[in-house]
């Protein structure tokens, strides 16, 4: 596939408004930089060829190259993308207790997979008030700060390209799946690189319908409380319809639809709910808030879950068949929706060489996801 | 002891035009000398400074014009033969007191020198001074040479105590800076004393208050004063004719513009048909003398710089003597012979002279500029204006500019004059977006700093020098602090008035004659205004860029960071580095992804060049003044510094 540059990056993302700000264009180089939620180009830089267009996750991502690439297959309509499991799960008694979102399944396998060894580091993301902030996880302990999800679009790869710079080998990644996305194209060396090693020790994707705009959630929150002292947000499974703002003097609701206005408009491209291209990917589990859900994909994702199960690091069990179906037809909904906005406005191709689109995959795979 | 004090008659020296006008100054026994640099005048006030303890003159960096006019004038009142310099921007800035000074009129002579920049070699406008004489009345004086520069400077300070009111020498950027032979006279003996008598009636000028006021009065007398100088300038010695009795064709000039006069004249080998009337005195025109020469020809050409001053003013005369000298014909700027903008040489007036004379000659030969243009290509680099290796606002800017990139709300830079001006060009990274009068960054800022309810959103900067801060900024600042206007003024602190030459000024802890004295604090003032103040290394980019975020997020009102690093050129810091610094050419990642030339593209500073042959950055030992900061640029860690030794 052609490779463009940054002036092709800045006209196909940040001109449209595509840029998610995951970071996977910063710190490669001098120009792209991350602060407070938004990519900034710096300088220009007439290159006609950069990692940061080849890595960016919302141009010329060809999904079919990719799901060759991590599964041997093209990609397919599976809502759920390639898997070999889904399960529900929890950390384990041999896992460090700590805050976590739902059941600490993700914290678990960053500690154990850093403990094994398995993993050099972990990028991860921690907070400061509102703002996420990427982290390089090194022990258990820095993979407990950073648990409980942030909701809010975050550089986090800016952490993964200065710890590939640092030197760091097999690295853990927990990302939301637009990132996945961006590490995926990361791992298949578009570039060329002779010397290429893939940096990825272990890639736990994250459930996502979409994220907040850090900017716009922070002057939305801002107006209505001190956010310095917040101290954890949620958003509890359907029909609750509300995010949960904790402080230290209590909870606060808010309508989700009034969070909802703070969705930057490069979510509703979005493909992916699960995170397909990682290891493995987990989420909430509707009715179990000790729970996770937990989605399986590669032999490397299997092989380390079925290893922390049996030393203690997780629990695993079937799971309902409800909530299965409803995960499938949640990620299915948003994978159509997507398709049918990328296609109406023409950012969907096949073949052509030198045009610029923003998916890459075969015509009859689309007719099968929008039907 | 320097050549100025040179007490032997008759000798001669190689001067500077400035020289030769603190020479003049120092045969008038001037006693006290005041200004505020500025390019081309701040060597009158320097070459006064060296001397001021041995020959018992106070000579001073004022915070401003207006302020050094005002000191001066206080050694007038007191008897004391005062002289005050400026650039042609400063008149403007002491514009106020000059209009009040001339209208109570002074004492011991006193003597205002403006050195214009026509062409603006080193100004931000190419405003004159020539008209303020008119508007304030007062006489205006223009030396025409060097040996002029010096003696119409003393006969200046007479005329100044002749009619007791303040008189304007004005000198450009070739009468100051060029230089010629100047012939000495004697130096007085001090016999300086201060007194300032205010107790007499008050409308007497040398005994009563010194006031415009009562304005019909003093207006009429000034004008009276006028008048005076009118009739002494009728038998000026400074004005000269040289040319046939009846000649066919008059050049009127005063100046620098007499030496292009002469030198075109000379060229076309017409002195036989060619008269030049060089004018000293170009305020009031001298109508008796005028008279004289305007009736021997009807053909005119006025040389001069900038405006048609001279030829406006002549214009009246003769329009005025018609019925006695007949009707005119008249060359110069209005006709477009002479250029309106810029400076002269002796090419422009060959050409206006060889055009009118109907003479055949080209000053610059057909081709020939393509053939030098040509030259130029292929034999020199490009060189394009930038900051000084090693300059402290190169790495300002970098941080401002990466700060608003990063914040991303489309903040901008509101700037004055100063070397920080460049900022406006690709070596500042293009960040400055207004460039107006000293100070004037801050007051415009705190202009934008108020427009939030009509929805202006953008995050707003303001930069100034640190001697710009005293100078004009201070006022900008209270009214911003007052008002409660959110911006972040970035004082660029390099200890010194350095685009002038590193003189003194209020923040530092030595004066103009090298005396100790109190340094006034920009944090305190600040601090004192009720603004959040931080302080810097600008050459530490990462906690400069990240404070400075901090600033623009900060809604808060009025913020100051000051940046305080040494100029590269400093005395203290000149030839002196800090670090020694390498490339690591296995490391360069030249035009690759992952950097593209930054530092030789981007940050260009001129101690970094581009290897095209090895595709890697050098450093260039002569120019870099190690300061460190490219190491922190460059993104493959090739750029080294170690610890000068």
């Amino acid at each position: 596939m052609k490779i463009f540059g940054p002036n092709e990056l800045l006209e196909d993302v940040f001109q449209k408004d595509l840029c998610i700000g995951c970071g996977a264009c910063t710190y490669l180089c001098p120009y792209f930089r991350s602060y407070k939620g938004k990519t900034a180009m710096l300088f220009p830089c007439n290159l006609a060829e950069g990692r940061c267009w080849a890595y960016c996750p919302k141009v010329d991502v060809d999904l079919d190259e990719l799901a060759k690439r991590f599964f041997g297959r093209p990609y397919d309509d599976d809502p759920l993308g390639f898997h070999r499991v889904v399960k529900i799960s929890k950390a384990g008694r041999q896992a460090a207790s700590g805050t976590f979102q739902a059941g600490g399944t993700v914290s678990a396998l960053m500690s154990f997979a850093l403990n094994k060894g398995y993993i050099s580091a972990a990028v991860l993301t921690d907070r400061e008030g509102l703002l996420p902030v990427p982290r390089l996880a090194l022990n258990t302990a820095d993979v407990l700060r950073c648990s409980c999800s942030k909701y809010t679009a975050s550089p986090t790869l800016s952490a993964f390209n200065q710890a590939i710079k640092e030197g760091y080998k097999r690295i853990g990644v927990v990302a939301t799946p637009c990132q996945i996305l961006a590490i995926a194209q990361m791992q298949s060396n578009p570039m060329g690189d002779e010397d290429f090693i893939d940096p990825v020790g272990l890639s736990v994707g994250l459930f996502c319908t979409w994220g907040l705009d850090f900017r716009a959630f922070e002057a939305f929150i801002s107006e209505r409380m001190d956010v310095e002292k917040i101290t954890k947000v949620d958003i509890p499974p359907p029909p609750a319809e509300i995010m949960e703002v904790y402080t230290d003097n209590g909870k606060r609701e808010i309508p989700l639809d009034e969070i909802r206005k703070l969705v930057p408009n490069a979510c509703s491209y979005c493909i992916d709910m699960t995170a397909e291209f990682s290891d493995i990917s987990v989420g909430v589990l509707e009715g179990r808030p000790d729970m996770n859900t937990i989605v399986v994909r590669t032999e490397r994702g299997e092989n380390i879950v079925d290893e922390a199960q049996k030393e203690g690091f997780l629990i695993l069990d079937d799971i309902p068949k409800e909530n299965l179906e409803h995960l499938i037809w949640a990620a299915g909904n948003k994978k159509k929706k997507a398709f049918m906005k990328a296609k109406q406005e023409a950012l969907l191709s096949t073949t052509e060489q030198g045009e610029r689109y923003y998916l890459r995959v075969r015509p009859e795979t689309v007719e099968e996801i929008i039907a | 002891m320097s050549y100025l004090m040179d007490n032997t008659e008759g000798t001669q020296y190689l001067l500077m035009g400035n020289e030769a006008i603190a020479r003049g100054a120092l045969e008038a026994g001037v006693r006290i000398a005041s200004g505020y640099p500025g390019t081309p005048s701040s060597d009158i006030i320097e070459s006064l400074a060296e001397i001021g303890k041995d020959m018992n003159i106070y000579v001073e960096w004022s915070t401003n014009e207006k302020v050094a006019m005002e000191v001066a004038a206080a050694g007038s009142f007191s008897g004391l033969r005062s002289l005050c310099v400026m650039k042609q921007n400063g008149v403007n800035v002491a514009s106020d007191f000059l209009f009040h000074l001339a209208g109570s009129g002074t004492r011991a002579g006193m003597v205002l020198v403006p050195c214009d920049d026509p062409g603006a070699l080193s100004s931000a406008t190419e405003g004159e001074s020539r008209f303020f004489a008119r508007l304030v009345e007062i006489p205006l004086l223009e030396p025409g040479d060097f040996q002029e520069a010096k003696d119409i400077t003393k006969w200046a300070f007479e005329l100044s105590e002749e009619i007791r009111n303040l008189v304007m020498l004005r000198s450009v950027t070739r009468m100051s800076h060029a230089s010629g032979n100047v012939k000495f006279g004697k130096l007085p003996r001090d016999g300086a004393h201060a007194g300032f008598h205010c107790d007499g009636f008050i409308l007497d000028p040398m005994e009563g208050p010194m006031m415009s006021t009562p304005v019909g009065y003093k207006h009429a007398q000034q004008q009276e004063k006028m008048k005076k100088a009118r009739e002494i300038f009728e038998d000026c010695p400074f004005n000269t004719y040289d040319g046939p009795e009846k000649p066919e064709f008059l050049i009127i000039t005063s100046s620098a513009c007499n030496l292009y006069s002469r030198e075109a004249i000379s060229i076309l080998g017409v002195e036989d048909r060619v008269g030049l009337l060089k004018l000293a005195t170009t305020w009031p025109l001298p109508p008796k003398l005028l008279k004289g020469y305007l009736s021997k020809t009807d053909k005119i050409l006025i040389v001069e710089e900038v405006l048609p001053f001279l030829e406006e003013n002549v214009k009246i005369l003769v329009a005025e003597m018609a019925p006695e000298i007949g009707i005119k014909t008249f060359y110069g700027k209005n006709d477009g012979v002479i250029p309106m903008v810029g400076e002269l040489n002796p090419d422009l007036v060959v050409g206006a002279l060889a055009q009118i004379l109907g003479i055949d000659y080209k000053a610059i030969p057909d081709g020939y500029m393509n053939k030098a243009e040509g030259a130029g290509i292929s034999e020199t680099p490009s060189r394009e204006l930038t900051f000084c290796p090693g300059c402290p606002h190169r790495a300002s800017f970098w941080s401002i500019h990466n700060a608003l990139q990063l914040d991303g709300r489309k903040g901008f830079v509101c700037g004055d004059i100063g070397c920080y001006s460049l900022a406006m060009l690709p070596c500042g990274f293009s960040t400055l977006k207004t460039l107006h009068a000293m100070g004037s960054g801050g007051g415009i800022a705190s202009g934008f700093g108020k427009l939030g309810q009509f929805g202006f959103d953008q995050p707003v900067l303001a930069v100034c020098g640190d001697s710009t801060f005293f100078h004009a900024e201070i006022p900008a600042l209270i009214n911003a602090a007052h008002h409660n206007s959110d911006f972040t003024l970035v004082v660029l602190d390099n200890s010194g008035t350095a685009m002038t030459g590193f003189q003194p000024h209020p923040g530092l802890k030595v004066d103009a004659l090298g005396d100790d004295v109190t340094s006034v604090d920009i944090a305190e003032i600040c601090r004192a205004m009720g603004a959040r103040v931080e302080i810097r290394d600008p050459f530490d980019l990462e906690e400069t860029q990240k404070t400075l975020n901090q600033l623009i997020q900060d809604k808060g009102g009025l913020k100051v960071l000051i940046l305080r690093q040494i100029c590269a050129l400093s005395p203290e810091k000149k030839a002196r580095k800090k670090y020694e610094m390498t490339i690591d050419e296995e490391k360069c990642l030249g035009e690759n992804c992952g950097c593209n030339k930054v530092c030789t593209r981007i940050f260009r500073c001129p101690g970094l060049v581009w290897d095209k042959d090895k595709n890697v950055t050098k450093i260039d030992d002569v120019l870099c003044t190690g300061c460190g900061v490219c190491a922190d640029i460059c993104p493959a860690g090739a750029i080294e510094r170690k610890e000068a030794a």
